[in-house]
């Protein structure tokens, strides 16, 4: 239907191309890492593509597919010489609106643990390294079904359950993936504040293909003063049936983060972020600082500089920098 | 004479920019949307902010905009949807990778009533001084 607004040239970037029922966008996210330790890299950190179609209330199917950590240059090396690259299915489902509120969901998709994981795409986030506990110490997906409900009003939470029974549809390559969880199940419960603003309360119980049971509870917000925005998310996972690699029976983590608007375009950032890893018997304590020029909504560079202040790093000290584009 | 043309030049231009504020909107739909009218503007802030998608009938609701920097928009989002517009791009940017689909950008009254004529299940809005031709009007915004 909306394929007669491109007909009329109505394209915008960010907002994707329309093609009949279908609307087809995706992201790019360049990223130069210069660790202090380690090997610098130039790398085309996601190239991805999203197909979201509409054909009444009952099929809406959604699908994205990325090309993810594909190098550029690796240590003074162009690529050939080392490769790399993995192509994945991110997300693959079909929502059902069986009323105004309420959705169902059926197939492969981002699971909601905090709010990063949900709007991980570059150019949507704040920084160009991610806070590793957005992301490290749960199920990012689930295969299954999922209810969503959302209060056209926003007068009542939104709310959202889901359930994989069994493994992960089409699973990542090991060079993405940090655990294989062959069920999860779980609830996210977001209080809104405001157009972005929120506190999000998030639950998530997971069996990973070790037969490693996994408990998560995380909290997570997103509030904005004028030009400060606040944001944070933290989690506690008791992990029991402990494996043979795990100093710890508890993986924990909490970052908070505050931006500021110096104008329209530019930003000044950072995080703070202890993370206390499964495996890793000492702390890691990161502080992160950067700048961001974003000259369109849809487009942003980040600059920035993460130390490690103690522990075992999760993320290596040194400068980042990102170029991200929604299309 | 160049000087007091550029100034009468100006001013017509901010008489004629204030007069898409001044004058009001009227929310448009094409001919399918068959709801009870008037439309409150909750609801319509509701369609526009993705968090209701399909009509009663389950068509796919097309909600249409138009471009970031007309006076028009600029009212509907101050008077509808009670969000500046950084805010509502930024919104608006996650909803599309969630696998909601922005508004439609339209750049002229005419092409928006134009869409409106022709797109089932599209809603939009245009200044209360040109004829809702061939639309139904849902709305009225002061």
């Amino acid at each position: 239907m909306a394929g007669a607004a491109n007909a009329d040239g109505g394209y915008e970037l960010g907002h994707g191309l329309d093609l009949g029922p279908f609307n087809i966008a995706g992201y790019s996210n360049v990223v130069a890492k210069l660790p202090t330790l380690e090997q610098k890299s130039l790398i085309l950190d996601d190239l991805s593509l999203f197909v979201t179609g509409h054909f009444g209330r009952l099929v809406n199917p959604f699908a994205e597919a990325e090309l993810a950590g594909l190098d550029i240059l690796h240590g003074g090396h162009l690529i050939g010489d080392r490769g790399g690259g993995e192509v994945v299915l991110e997300r693959f489902y079909n929502d059902s609106h069986l009323t105004d509120g309420v959705t169902l969901r059926l197939g492969k998709m981002l699971t909601p643990v905090g709010e990063w994981n949900q709007i991980h795409a570059a150019p949507l986030v704040l920084t160009t390294v991610r806070p590793a506990v957005t992301y490290r110490n749960f199920s990012e997906y689930a295969t299954g079904a999922s209810i969503l409900y959302t209060d056209p009003n926003r007068h009542f939470p939104d709310l959202q359950l889901y359930y994989q029974p069994a493994g992960e549809l089409s699973e990542r390559p090991s060079s993405l993936a940090f655990h294989y969880y062959k069920a999860v199940e779980g609830a996210h419960v977001s209080l809104p504040l405001g157009l972005l603003d929120k506190i999000g309360f998030s639950f998530q119980q997971s069996k990973d293909v070790n037969g490693i049971d996994q408990s998560l509870y995380g909290v997570d917000f997103h509030y904005t003063i004028d030009r400060l925005t606040l944001q944070g998310e933290s989690t506690f996972s008791d992990i029991s049936n402990r494996g043979p690699i795990q100093a710890r029976d508890a993986e924990w983590g909490i970052y908070t983060a505050a931006s500021y608007a110096l104008t329209d375009k530019w930003s000044a950032y950072g995080w703070y972020e202890s993370f206390a890893e499964r495996t890793a018997s000492s702390t890691a304590h990161d502080v992160l600082i950067g700048l961001a020029y974003r000259p369109h909504p849809a487009i942003v560079f980040k600059i920035e500089y993460l130390q490690n202040l103690s522990g075992h790093p999760v993320n290596p000290t040194g400068l980042f920098a990102s170029w991200s584009v929604l299309f | 004479m160049r000087t007091r043309f550029l100034a009468i030049a100006s001013l017509a231009v901010l008489l004629l920019a204030g007069s898409a504020k001044a004058e009001g909107l009227l929310i448009i739909a094409n001919p399918s949307v068959k709801v009870a009218v008037p439309v409150s503007l909750s609801q319509v802030a509701a369609v526009y902010l993705l968090r209701v998608t399909a009509w009663a009938d389950g068509r796919h609701i097309v909600p249409v905009n138009r471009e970031a920097t007309s006076a028009a928009r600029e009212k509907f989002n101050a008077a509808v949807l009670q969000e500046d517009g950084a805010t509502l791009a930024a919104y608006w940017n996650e909803m599309h990778f969630l696998g909601k689909e922005p508004p439609v950008v339209q750049e002229s009254e005419r092409a928006m009533l134009a869409f409106i004529q022709n797109v089932p299940g599209s809603i939009g809005y245009i200044s209360a001084s040109i004829a809702p031709v061939n639309v139904e009007v849902l709305a009225h915004v002061p």
